[in-house]
């Protein structure tokens, strides 16, 4: 049973990697006619990932309703988002346009999931100020380089910050947006590839962990 | 004296909430017609790349952007493509973003009514449907992209249409351009970009701008279009101001603030300090 | 679809925004109701695009056209559900290793290529004879502080010595350019989420206008009324307590 439950998938990921590596340094038919297939395969496996998501979501609200736990009431909710999508698209078979004018699907787009999602994130702006005025504490040295480099960008790219800035500092013939260019250019290149390296060896080393089994988390326990 | 500053910066955060909300609403309200003065040289590098491309040349454009970055990303999708149609170019639109179909589906109904109304599906442009797994799919449109690509979002054959002619992968276009909110202008530019040699530029989040600034460099990005500002500033180049333009009022009253606050804040905590 | 659908559409829209908000002022059963919809309609539109931009054109069709090969892959994706069963949730194990060792074969090549090799190459690239005998200072200068800086960096990173002497110097130095990327991204980020937050203001300003029976501002005014009254609702049985 162990050859069922852990070799032989531990082989498939072995040859896949292996083959899928190495058809990237032996370009020819036999390994573009490989990389084809896995690429469609891959494709329609990646189809069925989001079902994780899912069988999640409904699982956890599921249970909530269930043993009615505080707040059970509001998992219905989820159950009702879902169906407000869904039995809209089956009715229109997917498509969210019927000639000029829009399907329930649509319409659900554009008014429920667009309004959702949106004011979900744009929510963060709120905190951002109010943190920014609690918490950003001007320290240290290092603090002040970033507050500085913040400034300068926030300055340089508004209007309003250049028009300040040519009145106030037009005198030194500096313009921020060269000093911003000269930012982006320069020490922000230095500091994001440094973290792109680094980033970059701790990805290959984690794959190579992958392809020889070392690496094997993602299968769960034994 | 030393109170009251304690006082006011353990203020109720609602209020500063208050306050931004009508920051923003106000030039929403009342444009005050700020004039968007610098254009950043990222968003030059592209427009110029476009305006050199000869007629009928084809432009991938991979639109990855849902809802939650539409304000950003949606006014950059729609000016780069007007260019592109301005300047009688080939356009491939498609989305490796679930949550971007009904964005698209926006912009299949806005191209025959406003954005580009002489414009012919299927011969001037053609819209894809989604595809999971982004990175398989990079790495066919390096080889033979009907193979993942066979029909279009309707379901409609696309081997035969004219805006295909000549096309068979990424190295028969002439540009693509990945607009989105996540890493996948990334992976664009590793798998396509890099591997098969095929000239890519992107639009981002101001929020992940600063981390393409080495690919910039390298010239593995032709030009990058960053948030809002970067929208404006696209807008501006093409001579046709939309919501990119509008916003920055705004932007600019609330970034104000912004700086406003901190510089308060740390004002006060000195002088309780120090004083 | 009719005028009276879009305008409905735009009371949801501007309702479902101004219950998001409502969390700023404080947690309330309208901005739960509206994020568990969140959490619901984001899954179901996933769910529907899925269906039919995948599952029906890249499986049910070709199935139907007699090309059995789409079984495959199709088995290996179904495999993933049995997780949330535990007696047989190795089998997900199938389909996990196939994803796990395509996308490990892809990407070392290309992380070599795209993040390493031309990351060098764009470092030392001001410094070839070519550049060089053009002599622009300028870029002689930006090209040496962007080299220093990224070692820099890269001594940060580097935890296989310690840090002390040269190496801490260089690290610490490391810190400042470290410091200038994440405040030149702070600046950015600031900048974005103001954005998202224009684009739903804009959207309730349309909202607001006579065309939808204004209903951003009765949505408001209904929810500004249910705080007040919930405030003393909530308050009454301590002014009954002081009363007894």
């Amino acid at each position: 049973m162990t050859l069922i439950k852990k070799y032989i998938p531990l082989a498939i990921c072995f040859l896949v990697g292996l083959m899928t590596l190495a058809s990237y340094y032996v370009p020819n038919k036999t390994s573009e006619n490989y990389l084809e297939v896995m690429n469609k395969w891959e494709n329609i496996v990646a189809g069925f990932a989001f079902l994780l998501g899912l069988f999640s979501l409904f699982f956890s609200h599921y249970n909530k309703i269930r043993r009615k736990v505080d707040g059970w009431g509001y998992s219905l909710f989820v159950f009702v988002g879902f169906l407000v999508m869904v039995v809209p698209a089956l009715m229109s078979h997917g498509k969210q346009m019927d000639g000029t004018s829009l399907t329930g699907l649509g319409w659900g787009y554009r008014f429920m999931f667009n309004a959702l999602s949106g004011t979900m994130f744009s929510v963060l702006a709120f905190y951002i100020v109010s943190t920014a005025y609690r918490a950003f504490r001007i320290k240290s040295a290092q603090a002040g380089v970033l507050f500085a480099a913040a400034l300068v960008l926030i300055i340089g790219k508004v209007p309003l910050g250049q028009l300040m800035w040519d009145k106030l500092l037009g005198w030194t013939h500096l313009g921020v947006t060269q000093i911003v260019q000269w930012l982006m250019d320069v020490p922000v290149v230095a500091g994001r590839r440094g973290i792109m390296m680094g980033l970059a060896v701790g990805g290959i080393v984690t794959a190579l962990k992958i392809i020889f089994g070392i690496e094997r988390q993602y299968m769960g326990k034994d | 004296m030393k109170n009251f500053l304690e006082k006011l910066l353990k203020i109720d955060r609602r209020l500063i909430f208050l306050a931004l909300a009508i920051l923003l609403v106000f030039p929403i309200v009342k444009p005050l017609g700020l004039p968007n003065l610098n254009l950043g040289s990222e968003v030059k590098s592209l427009y110029e790349r476009i305006e050199g491309l000869p007629p009928r040349s084809f432009v991938l454009m991979s639109l990855d952007y849902d809802p939650a970055t539409r304000p950003e990303l949606h006014p950059q999708a729609v000016a780069i493509l007007r260019h592109a149609f301005r300047k009688n170019l080939r356009v491939g639109i498609l989305t490796l973003n679930a949550g971007a179909t009904g964005l698209i589906e926006e912009i299949g109904e806005r191209i025959p009514k406003d954005i580009a109304p002489e414009k012919v599906y299927g011969k001037d442009y053609v819209i894809l449907p989604y595809q999971p797994n982004p990175v398989a799919v990079m790495t066919q449109m390096g080889m033979d992209l009907y193979q993942i690509y066979d029909k279009d979002r309707d379901g409609s054959p696309i081997r035969d249409m004219e805006v295909f002619k000549g096309i068979k992968n990424v190295k028969d276009m002439q540009l693509g351009i990945c607009i989105t909110g996540t890493a996948m202008l990334d992976y664009w530019i590793a798998y396509t970009g890099d591997k098969f040699k095929f000239p890519m530029a992107g639009g981002v989040t101001a929020v992940s701008q600063m981390g393409y600034a080495p690919y910039l460099q390298t010239g593995q990005l032709k030009g990058l279009v960053g948030g809002m500002k970067g929208a404006a500033d696209y807008e501006t180049l093409i001579n046709h101001k939309e919501k990119g333009t509008s916003g920055i009022d705004a932007l600019s009253l609330a970034h104000l603030m912004v700086i406003i606050l901190i510089v308060t804040a740390n004002i006060m905590m000195l002088w309780l300090k120090y004083l | 679809m009719s005028e009276t659908m879009l305008i409905f559409g735009g009371w949801v829209a501007a309702g479902l925004t101004i219950f998001l908000f409502s969390f700023l002022y404080k947690d309330n059963p309208f901005f739960k109701v509206t994020e568990h919809l969140y959490l619901g309609a984001g899954m179901g539109w996933v769910f529907q695009t899925v269906l039919f931009q995948t599952w029906k054109p890249k499986v049910w069709e070709p199935l139907q056209a007699g090309d059995w090969t789409v079984l495959i892959p199709t088995v290996l994706g179904l495999s993933l559900v049995t997780q949330f069963f535990p007696r047989i949730s190795w089998i997900s194990r199938y389909g996990f290793t196939f994803i796990m060792g395509y996308g490990s074969g892809l990407v070392i090549p290309l992380t070599i290529s795209t993040d390493l090799l031309k990351q060098i190459g764009g470092t030392i690239a001001p410094f070839m004879v070519s550049e060089i005998s053009r002599a622009n200072i300028g870029s002689l200068i930006n090209g040496s502080i962007v080299a220093i800086g990224f070692i820099c960096v890269l001594f940060y990173f580097f935890f296989s010595v310690e840090h002390k002497g040269v190496v801490k110097k260089a690290s610490n130095i490391g810190i400042y350019f470290l410091m200038l990327y994440f405040g030149a991204a702070f600046g950015n980020t600031v900048m974005g989420r103001f954005s998202l937050l224009y684009g739903r203001f804009d959207d309730l300003y349309k909202y607001s206008a006579p065309k939808y029976f204004y209903a951003t501002h009765v949505i408001l005014a209904a929810l500004v009324i249910y705080f007040v009254v919930d405030h003393f609702r909530k308050k009454k049985p301590e002014i009954e307590e002081e009363a007894a």
